[in-house]
């Protein structure tokens, strides 16, 4: 039982993990907690669930275009909500408002397109498992953390390696200064919110796939939960999500399944308190100088 | 300090006796020749499918009276607020429907939490909230203007405990249930219920409902206490992902709900994980009453969709109401003493009378998904 639980866990932990990167990224690049990523997440996964349902596409079609549209949100979220407050040089909480209204918004939109109750997500991939003495670990669990994996090295690589990665970073170190060393930092933005916007995707639809449903409210505590992660891994930093949201997921898991029920969200977000008193940079985190 | 606050207390008093006070002289002033009746419920939001529900099932009503003449010769006007399920928005709202004289009775709120907030506001104004689906024991007792068109938990529970430990047979249960209002006193009533009849409940479980997703590690858990039979005190959405992730972790244990998973979206969502569940329920839609048949093909006819329990007792609602409208006339008082005498009021949901809490006893069918459909057990 206790290995079916760690693997219950790891699994839960992976989609939290496949979110906070989303996370994780616009905050590294604009010092943003963009809480409209959690409505992201549910809004790849609706597109897809349509595509597939009203239009009849195949799965991976439908999934490749629910990518690119969700993409092209995620920027035009960044040029309406939030491009303005920043030519406006408006405080950062100011930002943090305007994604939360965003959020809202969305939220609201996909209720009336669609309507609010829970949709059969299709079973894409067979459920099929490998099963073992005393515990089974479905096909769909292994993609999904390794998915997580995979787009967490590509990120890494991504970011360290291609020049729109140093682009990237150089934004994240002074957006004025890289202004001024003639980087497009509007471009860099928007192509920070279309990565952070896909990746939510990504998320959205394996999660969709997972629990075979989606609902308009699958974001919010996913959105809370992954931000948490995020946080705990040491915000800003890519291998930081993988461990937070993994991290959670067990706690969540070893706490339902052992103490009770009822605690599991306490006891998650307990572990997080308790971990950023003693480090309040998250596990992964440096202590950085504060920019001025 | 303790003064002040007695001092605004009773300012707030006075202005509080003020507002009923006007609100008990001026009703029936207005003589137009519309009747009208307010529904309130989610139109918005997380539980929108419910008052959607209620909104084409009274929209259907209130066609079919006009149809047949009206109330007394006038047109039955609906008016719809939507609640969002929120109980702050659902007292807002009660407190306007209050104060406009030309509204002679509520219909709703949707869920037990909106309704018992929205309570006290219409005791105060003398207003008849006549909720077609809040079953927590609660909401009739705060005051004499409300009524209930659904069996209380305190009824529907103790017969899911006889349709579990009798009809399927099984004695060790494990329970999951909602953390609400309504899941906490549907799993109290069920479990005493059990006790009584000697069931054993080996395993309790509860979860938050609309942000939990994740049900493996609960289901392990239960896995390892090896119950007869699980039953879920839970809406469908979730519901479905319990079935659903029983099947992925390879656990095959029978199933049992309430009436609350009495919706087509269940077995959608689940597919052949729910085959076999039973559940209780106060509507199903038979071919041998001519009255339930001529609800489904018109409801069918307006909204090319089959009506569900919560359209069911939507529409068996406003004719209530209608019928306590057209013996008392437009007087929020005689409207409510009339409403409270009706008795063996033939409607799609069965023969309804109040008793003296104005609490409903509807007799209730077992049903249990077999291919794929619900079919009554019992």
């Amino acid at each position: 039982m206790f290995i079916q639980q760690m693997i219950n866990g790891i699994t839960l932990g992976s989609t939290y993990a496949l979110t906070a990167i989303g996370y994780t990224m616009v905050f590294g690049i604009l010092e943003l907690v963009n809480f409209s990523h959690g409505t992201v997440y549910m809004f790849g996964a609706f597109i897809c669930l349509m595509l597939m349902t009203v239009l009849g596409l195949n799965f991976f079609l439908a999934f490749g275009i629910s990518i690119v549209l969700t993409g092209i949100l995620g920027i035009a979220i960044d040029r309406i909500a939030l491009l303005p407050l920043r030519k406006r040089n408006a405080p950062k909480v100011t930002a943090l408002i305007s994604t939360i209204g965003v959020s809202i918004f969305i939220q609201n939109l996909v209720m009336v397109l669609w309507g609010s109750e829970t949709k059969n997500f299709p079973r894409v991939i067979a459920t099929k498992h490998i099963q073992f003495e005393s515990f089974r670990i479905s096909h769909l669990q292994v993609i999904i953390l390794a998915t997580s994996l995979i787009l967490m090295i590509g990120l890494t690589f991504l970011i360290k390696k291609t020049k729109i990665g140093k682009a990237m970073r150089a934004t994240a170190q002074n957006i004025h200064v890289a202004k001024l060393m003639g980087i497009n930092v509007d471009f860099v933005i928007s192509f920070t919110f279309f990565l952070g916007a896909t990746l939510a995707t990504v998320a959205g639809v394996m999660v969709g796939m997972y629990y075979q449903s989606v609902d308009p409210m699958m974001g919010f505590m996913a959105g809370l939960k992954a931000f948490s992660a995020a946080v705990l891994g040491g915000i800003g930093i890519l291998p930081g999500a993988v461990l937070g949201g993994l991290l959670i997921g067990v706690s969540e898991t070893i706490a339902a399944g052992y103490i009770h029920s009822g605690y599991r969200d306490a006891i998650a977000f307990g572990i997080l308190i308790a971990v950023l008193l003693i480090k309040p940079t998250g596990l992964l985190g440096k202590e950085v100088q504060k920019k001025v | 300090m303790n003064k002040k606050i007695t001092i605004l207390l009773s300012l707030l008093l006075a202005l509080g006796l003020f507002v009923t006070g006007c609100g008990n002289t001026n009703t029936s002033v207005q003589s137009s020749s519309e009747v009208v009746v307010a529904v309130a419920a989610p139109l918005t939001g997380d539980y929108a499918q419910y008052g959607n529900a209620f909104k084409m099932a009274t929209e259907l009503k209130a066609r079919e009276i006009n149809e047949a003449g009206g109330i007394n010769g006038k047109t039955l006007k609906l008016a719809f607020y939507d609640d969002k399920n929120d109980a702050k928005e659902a007292a807002n709202i009660a407190q306007r429907l209050v104060d406009d004289k030309n509204i002679l009775g509520v219909i709703g709120n949707f869920s037990s939490s909106a309704s018992l907030a929205a309570a006290s506001v219409y005791e105060a104004g003398g207003l008849v909230q006549f909720s077609p689906t809040s079953s927590h024991s609660d909401f009739t007792k705060q005051g004499n203007y409300m009524f209930r068109n659904i069996n209380t938990q305190a009824i529907e529970a103790p017969m899911a405990a006889n349709m579990v430990v009798n009809e399927m047979g099984k004695e060790k249960i494990a329970v999951i249930y909602i953390n609400n209002d309504w899941g906490i006193t549907a799993k109290d009533n069920f479990i005493n219920a059990v006790n009584d009849i000697g069931g054993t409940i080996i395993a309790e479980e509860s979860f938050i409902g609309g942000q939990t997703q994740d049900f493996t590690s609960i289901l392990t858990k239960i896995n390892g206490v090896k119950p007869d039979v699980i039953f879920v005190a839970a809406f469908y959405s979730e519901t479905g992902m319990i079935a659903q992730q029983l099947q992925q972790l390879g656990y095959d244990y029978p199933l049992a709900g309430l009436s609350a998973l009495y919706n087509e979206e269940l077995i959608k969502l689940a597919g052949d994980t729910v085959e076999g569940l039973f559940l209780t329920t106060n509507f199903f839609p038979s071919d041998s009453d001519e009255l339930v048949n001529n609800f489904l093909n018109n409801f069918k006819e307006a909204y090319g969709q089959d009506p569900d329990q919560f359209a069911a007792v939507a529409y068996d609602t406003l004719g209530m109401l209608a019928k306590a409208i057209e013996i008392a006339g437009e007087d929020r008082a005689a409207i409510r003493d009339e409403l409270a005498k009706i008795a063996n009021y033939e409607g799609v949901t069965g023969n309804t009378t109040f008793n003296e809490n104005r609490d409903v006893i509807k007799t209730m069918r077992i049903l249990q998904i077999q291919d794929g459909k619900f079919k009554l057990f019992k």
